[in-house]
């Protein structure tokens, strides 16, 4: 049951007049019920690898805590007959036991993970890596089905059972309940990636119905569907021309190609985001934003604070700060703030983390090595940015730019996207070498008469689609300008008056039947991020 | 108070930790390359685990601060 599609609606519609009809207490069960058809729907008797992790991060939490609970209690009686010693190896073991227990419970969670979606990546590497030693090595690859939203959830559990482990908040004794945060319908398939402390509670909550909130989150919904019928799977017939036959295609329309897929991107994944948070709004359940305009980011690193928000406050919360923080990396600092210095020595093992986040981010997105690549680039150029501020800033005192005016903040802007534009490459292509290809095929021959042609008229889409997807394009552009400026849109709308807002709803609703990318010649396709 | 100081002043030699009046974090003198350098080094000397959590500017725009954040995370397991 993909979210876009009439059964999707009729799904939602059912669950949601069922949710307002059940007593207030209860309505909870509704929705655990109903995330567990969905997910029946999606991958049948993969339902149980769902129930199964889920199982285990609760046991894990449970366990952690009661551990934590009873070494408080013991510490907090004997404290005072305990030397300083003891004390600091007393709170040494029981930190130990409580890393052991989460250990295991992460091990487990993330072998899962890493079964499933990795399981090829692992074999066919080990075979390649025989090989060069002449070793032979029979092929042990298999097809597995990837249970629907494992590398959302995954996170999801390391996270809760950390944050137990951190004593953040206290773990969940109810089942059932913790079950729902783990398998909450709207946000399982594609995230946005929640915190237990910030879902939790909500999906609980006794929510009664309110007429605003379906209806803003009803036009959420619209707007999802236009972003990812109207924009994005009509871009993806151009991508998938200039990509699937790149031999044929030079310069310019290579970049195209990129340009296209970042935007295809973008509409299609920020558009599954407000299907799902337009959903789960109807419920009185607010999600977490998962974009905030990344394309008028000024740099790498602010795109990546505005792209898959939740992804990226992951990593800095459970990979970066845990591993710069660490004693082993404190170590590395003071070596290599005597080997290089203080300035680039103090920088150094927050950029190893850095690396390894990057690294994780594109390995994360993909069993290829070609997803690899393309977490090191945008790592790579986050790092070489901070390194040559001191560069940056003099040549900005040379050329006299002033640095709060229009211009250079625009100029920032098309630097991020062209520098963004060029990591699509190693996301789309089919591996790591055709991208590299592609690439230079794009630098060695511009071509740039081909968009004036008729080039653009091969590539799948016709001059009435190119419009329609110029228009689109505009009109999210329009969007995210008045996003940037704080422009809250719904409730501008909701407070024109009546003919003028209707016509706003049924024009929007009308572009999705007539323009959206769907119908007995064409499959609306998955998610993107449905896949990974 | 004394482990701290010296621990502040390897990481930062042109800071006088001794008296500052300006907020640490608040006025831009420390980055968050030091504070990263710092907390490494505080965790290893006091045996403490400062998590994600504390790494809020309050926490470390004074080196009392500090000292407060410390003496809190070595009274809990």
């Amino acid at each position: 049951m993909e979210f876009v599609s009439a059964i999707f609606l009729i799904f939602v519609s059912i669950v949601c007049v069922i949710y307002f009809a059940f007593p207030k207490k209860h309505r909870w069960v509704v929705l655990l019920i109903a995330s567990y058809l969905f997910y029946w729907f999606n991958s049948t008797y993969l339902a149980a690898v769902l129930a199964g992790m889920t199982v285990v991060t609760w046991l894990t939490g449970l366990m952690i805590e009661k551990t934590s609970d009873k070494a408080s209690e013991y510490f907090k009686e004997h404290q005072a007959q305990m030397t300083e010693s003891e004390r600091k190896s007393y709170k040494n073991s029981v930190t130990q036991k409580k890393k052991r227990i989460l250990l295991l419970g992460v091990l487990i969670d993330l072998g899962v993970l890493l079964f499933f979606k990795y399981h090829n990546f692992f074999l066919g590497n080990a075979a390649s890596l025989l090989g060069l030693f002449g070793i032979p090595m029979k092929d042990y690859r298999f097809d597995l089905l990837l249970p629907l939203g494992i590398s959302f959830y995954t996170l999801q559990a390391i996270a809760y059972m950390v944050d137990i482990y951190r004593k953040k908040y206290r773990a969940d004794r109810r089942f059932f309940r913790f079950a729902l945060f783990m398998s909450y319908f709207p946000q399982i398939v594609q995230g946005p990636i929640a915190r237990y402390h910030k879902l939790a509670e909500q999906i609980y909550q006794e929510h009664s119905f309110d007429f605003t909130r379906l209806k803003f989150g009803c036009q959420l919904i619209l707007w999802g569907f236009m972003k990812k019928l109207i924009l994005a799977d009509r871009l993806g017939i151009l991508v998938d021309t200039i990509f699937d036959n790149y031999t044929d295609y030079r310069g310019g329309i290579l970049f195209l190609g990129a340009i296209g897929f970042g935007l295809q991107t973008y509409a299609d994944f920020s558009g599954g985001m407000e299907i799902a948070r337009g959903v789960s709004q109807i419920f009185g359940i607010e999600l977490e934003i998962n974009f905030k305009q990344p394309y008028f980011a000024k740099s790498i690193e602010e795109f990546w604070r505005r792209w898959h928000i939740t992804l990226g406050t992951w990593m800095k919360d459970y990979i970066f700060y845990p591993l710069s923080l660490s004693k082993r990396f404190a170590n590395l600092s003071k070596k290599a703030r005597k080997l290089f210095g203080n300035y680039i020595g103090k920088k150094l093992p927050s950029f190893l983390a850095m690396f390894l986040v990057y690294f994780l981010v594109g390995f994360w997105h993909g069993s290829s090595w070609k997803y690899v690549v393309y977490g090191i680039w945008n790592g790579m150029i986050i790092t070489s940015g901070i390194l040559l501020a001191p560069v940056y800033q003099k040549g900005i005192a040379l050329f006299h730019v002033k640095e709060d005016s229009y211009g250079w903040k625009f100029f920032q802007m098309v630097r991020t996207f062209l520098l963004c534009s060029l990591g699509r490459f190693f996301s789309r292509a089919g591996s790591c070498m055709i991208a590299f290809s592609m690439i230079r095929n794009m630098f060695l021959y511009p071509r740039t008469w081909e968009f004036f042609d008729g080039t653009l008229l091969t590539l799948g889409l016709d001059a009435k689609d190119l419009t329609v997807l110029a228009a689109m394009i505009i009109l999210l552009l329009l969007v995210d300008i008045a996003h940037e400026r704080g422009v809250k849109i719904r409730e501008s709308i909701a407070s024109q008056g009546f003919i003028f807002r209707w016509l706003i709803y049924w024009t929007a609703f009308y572009l999705v039947v007539i323009f959206g990318m769907y119908g007995p010649a064409y499959d609306s396709s998955s998610f993107i991020y449905q896949q990974f | 108070m004394e482990t701290l100081y010296k621990i502040l002043e390897e990481a930062r030699a042109d800071v006088d930790f001794r008296n500052q009046t300006g907020k640490l974090i608040d006025d831009g003198i420390l980055d968050s390359f030091d504070i990263i350098a710092i907390i490494g080094e505080i965790n290893e000397a006091f045996g403490i685990d400062i998590s994600v959590d504390e790494l809020l500017p309050e926490n470390f725009n004074s080196p009392e601060a500090m000292m407060a954040l410390i003496e809190k995370l070595q009274k809990e397991v």
